[in-house]
């Protein structure tokens, strides 16, 4: 090279930068900088580094993940023990995106019940709808068995091998440990780890940084700049919520996230059935919709059951203040008395306790009058200190993404907390995420600028609004071909119509298969 | 049929540089719609010329857009729409070598104007350093404001900005480029011949030139000319001259007459046409190479100097 060309290019570098950043000697007061840094440490951020940290392309990024809680793997009860309240109801969308990033395998398996079918019925009008992985079985599925080596008899037979499932019931806390054991396992497979987990720390304020002293240093004024309870600050190149409802990094952001308060509370708890099923049993849930909200009870491993209970702030605090037997009368009511009596039952004025309001309405309300499937099972009893109730609330970012900035989960929307598609919703956002970032790299883009994050914005944030919104609902229920939703049409809208928190629960499975 | 295509086809966006010589006569050709008619000086050989191929008309031009190059909504966009597939198709032309994690490529992009490209390439992990060029003061000042927005780049020797024409880039005989990239530069040219050549003098024996350019067609009038700059006023007027479009068969021919340069299909020669669709971006067509844009790459032999 000649002196001339070598003068010129040593003047086109910047000898700043290597003093204050590439230096080994970093000061405290100097922001460490990273490619990705991540606030909450929930299952929906916990995916999001797993799966950057899975992938090939990047698994060199230099990463942060924050929460103030503890980040280790949870204590779980052993099987046929006490189960947590918080469960979630994974689609097969979600598990594959688990088996994908190496997390599906460490799940504690026995603690999680997939099933099979679900059967949804109105408590006014006594309608009934049933959905399964055989849609339009019976009839079709006779004649289909005529024509050998047709395709209903494949479908069959998958649905026979348990691959065809509706959902997955897993306990949130399931979740997080297989995750966090991923985790580890990924940081272990490499010497010199570029994710950085930082348990028990708090995020104790984010700023842009500050402009660039001279001309040839890096210029930070587009930076999140987080400082930490730990003393250590972060310059992001991208800054991730994962930060939950109340997100600080949806405010930094200055994203609005409007939305509305449903006058509902969601009572949750462990139930004992009285049968006890195998694992190998097909296993169903329930719905029935109330005029005061939806009751569920979702399957889990053996005799046990999750109970989601949407209902109003009165009723939640009268079913609260209940003894558990009386509680327990109280929602085998719920799936099997008239609306009415149900609003008794619960009502401050009520003189009579569920357990005598049941034992005398019950055989005067043959299960034909109100829908109950046939093979309801009768729960049991409560599992101590599993009853609890949350508010419900809907909330949608106006955007994930800003500049240097991306919303995951529920820092993203927040819709029905405990129709299980909160977290479905927010592991497909982060696999998206994900996957953008990956794009991103391989392109080599500056993967906190909007020629990269707009990909994330556009991919996720329609899905998610359709799955918040009635219209699609609707949409997707018309656009059904199989038996029982045709039929269920022909009951007319006003049926569907109350079942729109169901045909959210099934169209968000729908679109995990597509 | 073909007007439904140009509309759906969308106007090449800016031009990242100009490296052009001296306006000559061939800008003066009347500028037809519908006659394609072999372009002046395309593949003809002429004399290299010792002076800079930059043409201050040009520059003075691409100076006024330098404001807005990485304005997410501005008159580039379009070139950052771009700019993945450029990867894309630099990928395509590396894979049949093995894509050696541990080897590290040298760079050289060939007006680079606000750094889309020049930035990109430096974060590639395969990538050891990114020499940038560009003749207009301007838009290098903003390439080097922007590139103070990541730390990485700063890191000496990944990204270094030149003022220069290729004529006046010194590169000793050890240091020659494992890619050298042109693009949306090749249509400024009105002697190409000379340009090329004093490019290939800087391209590794085993290296690739790569470029992206706009086929000379009634297509591309329509959309580049009358629609981007008159209609839509999508890009400034006066942004592309029409009759230095370059159809990618004489790109081709001027390869074959260069005795260093391979220039057998997929081994030496690749091409492939991308069409802008928007609400989707740009996308590959194939045989849109023929009418609209499209990149080149042509690989100089390995026992070639």
């Amino acid at each position: 090279m000649s002196s001339a060309a070598t003068f010129k290019r040593l003047l086109a570098l910047p000898p700043a930068v290597r003093r204050s950043f590439y230096s080994t000697a970093v000061s405290s007061s100097e922001p460490e900088i990273y490619d990705v840094v991540c606030v909450g440490g929930g299952p929906v951020g916990l995916s999001f580094v797993s799966a950057l940290h899975s992938h090939h392309s990047t698994r060199h990024l230099r990463i942060a993940l924050i929460d103030s809680q503890d980040l280790t793997a949870p204590h779980l009860d052993s099987p046929g023990g006490t189960y947590s309240n918080r469960c979630s109801s994974l689609t097969p969308a979600a598990v594959r995106f688990m088996k994908s990033i190496g997390v599906w395998e460490k799940i504690d398996q026995p603690r999680i019940q997939p099933y099979h079918a679900m059967d949804v019925w109105d408590g006014v009008s006594g309608s009934k709808i049933h959905f399964d992985q055989q849609q339009g079985a019976g009839l079709i599925d006779a004649l289909a068995e005529m024509v050998p080596g047709n395709r209903f008899q494949a479908s069959r037979r998958k649905y026979e091998a348990g691959e065809m499932v509706v959902a997955t019931m897993c306990e949130n806390r399931n979740l997080t440990g297989a995750l966090l054991k991923r985790i580890e396992e990924l940081k272990d497979e490499r010497s010199s780890s570029t994710l950085n987990m930082l348990a028990k720390t708090k995020v104790d304020s984010i700023a842009l940084g500050a402009e660039a002293a001279d001309e040839s240093s890096p210029d930070f004024s587009q930076w999140p700049i987080l400082s930490t309870s730990s003393g250590q600050n972060f310059a992001a190149r991208l800054l991730v919520g994962a930060d939950g409802a109340n997100s600080p990094v949806r405010r930094f952001a200055d994203i609005p996230s409007p939305g509305w308060d449903y006058n509902q509370h969601g009572v949750v708890a462990t139930l004992n059935l009285d049968r006890d099923l195998n694992a190998s049993e097909l296993r169903t849930a329930y719905q029935r919709f109330l005029p005061t909200g939806p009751v569920a009870l979702l399957p889990l491993p053996g005799k046990k059951a999750s109970l989601v209970w949407s209902t109003s702030p009165a009723h939640a605090t009268a079913l609260k203040a209940l003894a558990p037997e009386e509680f327990t009368a109280a929602v085998n009511a719920a799936f099997r008395l008239m609306p009415v009596d149900i609003n008794h039952m619960l009502s401050a004025s009520s003189d009579s306790t569920p357990t005598s309001e049941l034992s005398w309405r019950e055989p005067a309300t043959p299960p034909t009058s109100t829908g109950l499937p046939t093979n309801f099972p009768r729960i049991q009893s409560l599992q101590q200190g599993s009853l609890a109730s949350f508010p419900l609330r809907l909330r949608h970012a106006s955007t994930y993404t800003g500049h240097r900035v991306a919303l995951i989960g529920d820092a993203a929307h927040t819709i029905h907390p405990l129709a299980g598609q909160g977290l479905n919703l927010g592991l497909a956002d982060s696999e998206a995420l994900a996957k953008q970032l990956v794009y991103g790299v391989e392109h080599g883009m500056d993967i906190g600028s909007s020629w990269c994050l707009d990909g994330y914005n556009s991919e996720r944030w329609a899905k998610n609004n359709a799955v918040l919104g009635v219209v699609d609902k609707l949409e997707k229920i018309y656009s059904a071909g199989s038996g029982p939703v045709v039929w269920g049409r022909s009951a007319g809208v006003e049926v569907l119509e109350r079942l729109g928190w169901v045909k959210g629960l099934i169209s968000g499975a729908a679109a995990g298969r597509g | 049929m073909a007007s439904r295509d140009a509309i759906l086809r969308l106007p090449v966006a800016l031009r990242q540089s100009v490296v052009t010589s001296r306006p000559s006569l061939a800008s003066l050709a009347p500028s037809s719609p519908c006659s394609s008619s072999p372009r002046p000086y395309a593949t003809e050989t002429t004399h290299a010329t010792p002076e800079s191929s930059v043409n201050h008309d040009e520059v003075s031009h691409f100076n006024a857009m330098a404001s807005d190059w990485w304005d997410p909504h501005g008159s580039s966009r379009l070139l950052h729409l771009m700019n993945p597939l450029r990867h894309q198709f630099i990928r395509r032309c590396l894979a049949p070598d093995g894509l050696d994690p541990d080897r590290k490529m040298r760079y050289l992009d060939i007006g680079c104007g606000g750094g889309i490209f020049a930035e990109s390439a430096a974060r590639m992990r395969n990538v050891e350093s990114v020499t940038a060029i560009d003749p207009t003061p301007e838009v290098l000042a903003v390439a080097k404001k922007h590139r103070r927005t990541d730390p990485l780049l700063l890191e000496p020797g990944r990204l270094t900005y030149l003022q220069t024409s290729i004529e006046g880039l010194q590169t000793p005989s050890d240091k020659q480029y494992d890619v050298i990239s042109l693009f949306e530069v090749i249509e400024h040219i009105q002697r190409p011949n000379p340009f090329l050549q004093s490019i290939l003098k800087q391209l590794k024996p085993g290296g690739w030139l790569i470029g992206s350019t706009i086929a000379r067609t009634p297509v591309s009038w329509f959309t580049t000319k009358f629609v981007a700059e008159d209609i839509l006023r999508m890009v400034p007027r006066g942004t592309h001259d029409w009759n230095q479009y370059i159809q990618p068969q004489e790109m081709r021919d001027w390869a074959r007459g260069q005795k260093e340069l391979n220039t057998s299909d997929g081994v030496g020669w690749h091409v492939m046409g991308v069409v802008y669709v928007p609400g989707f971006g740009w996308k590959e067509v194939k045989g849109s190479e023929a009418w609209g844009n499209y990149f080149f790459a042509v690989k100089k032999r390995e026992g070639a100097v």
